[in-house]
């Protein structure tokens, strides 16, 4: 029974795992631990769900449990997030590589953004979807879903101003 | 888009490293699978046994409030249920108010109410007959009912 329930289940997992947690982490500000949590715990209901949804889009069904799961535990307050005037942890000039460099202040400055404001500027940019499919993801209107892209994005663009040039 | 969005998107990808799904990561996983299904099967059993018990705690009080109005209503369907017919009795309503006093009193309240005719007298005389049982007498004294509720009143026109 439980092996039939699973059919397709690992391998979906194994496949996506990756890609899931790199969302997961922007979804959260790059906090790594958070992120596995939050792939953990949409696999596991997607696991209940799998009999009806591994048909049809099981992707979908994963990033929207992702998405709302990440908006809810950003308003937990042992989290510990809160936003800064300035950016934190900013990498030193030689400490690491370039690279870690940028996708730290990538995830420092998104970790600034309210957590609908993160996921409609993830989705829309990251994962490249249509704002149909972005408002569907966080639950409201396209109007919405549209309004916390564009707000999202010229946050982000005050943030990294000064650090928007690649890092090479 | 912008070349901002544009550098947002490629800043958003690169940065994507790969994680392989480690077996330590499948126990955990099935970890939280197995204790999500306990909860739930612990939570569904918490719902059925709650219901079972509201079901019996509804069902154990019910009997009671079935038979505590009904006496409190005599009096009502008394006055109600022998007004229509006396007046002119223009449909069977008659009939309810006479078999079954005490149950018709709520539906002959509104009835009597309908009536065209004085609807205060009516409905004294079928208290009267009623508790009489002879309908000759509250004929002929359609008016007297009155004296159903107080004696002294009715002696003083008989003489």
């Amino acid at each position: 029974m439980q092996r039939f329930r699973a059919d397709g289940f690992d391998e979906f997992v194994a496949a996506r795992w990756s890609a899931l947690l790199h969302v997961a982490r922007l979804l959260t500000g790059g906090d790594r631990q958070r992120a596995e949590d939050l792939v953990q715990e949409s696999l596991v209901k997607l696991w209940f769900a799998w009999p009806k949804v591994a048909e049809q889009a099981p992707e979908a069904y994963v990033r929207q449990v992702l998405v709302r799961l990440a908006a809810r535990s950003a308003r937990r307050r042992w989290w510990g997030e809160r936003p800064v005037g300035e950016l934190p942890d900013r990498p030193g000039p030689g400490d690491v590589s370039a690279a870690v460099a940028e996708r730290s202040r990538l995830e420092a400055a998104l970790a600034l953004l309210t957590p609908r404001q993160r996921a409609a500027v993830v989705l829309r940019y990251y994962e490249d979807l249509p704002e149909g499919q972005v408002a569907q993801a966080l639950g409201c209107p396209v109007g919405t879903a549209r309004s916390h892209a564009s707000r999202g994005v010229a946050r982000l663009r005050e943030i990294l101003s000064d650090s928007a040039r690649p890092v090479k | 888009m912008d070349d901002f969005e544009r550098e947002l998107t490629r800043m958003m990808r690169e940065g994507r490293a790969h994680t392989p799904f480690a077996p330590g990561h499948r126990a955990r996983l099935y970890d939280g699978i197995r204790v999500r299904r306990r909860t739930r099967v612990l939570v569904r059993a918490g719902g059925s046994a709650l219901a079972v018990a509201g079901l019996s705690v509804g069902l154990a009080f019910l009997p009671q409030l079935g038979s505590g109005p009904a006496p409190a209503d005599l009096p009502l369907p008394a006055t109600g249920s022998t007004a229509p017919p006396r007046s002119g009795g223009p449909t069977g309503t008659a009939e309810p108010s006479t078999s079954a006093p005490p149950t018709s009193s709520s539906d002959s309240s509104t009835p009597g109410g309908d009536s065209p005719v004085g609807t205060t007298e009516p409905a004294t005389t079928d208290a009267g007959s009623t508790a009489s049982g002879s309908a000759s007498d509250t004929t002929e004294s359609g008016t007297s009912e009155p004296g159903h509720d107080g004696t002294p009143t009715y002696p003083p026109p008989g003489g």
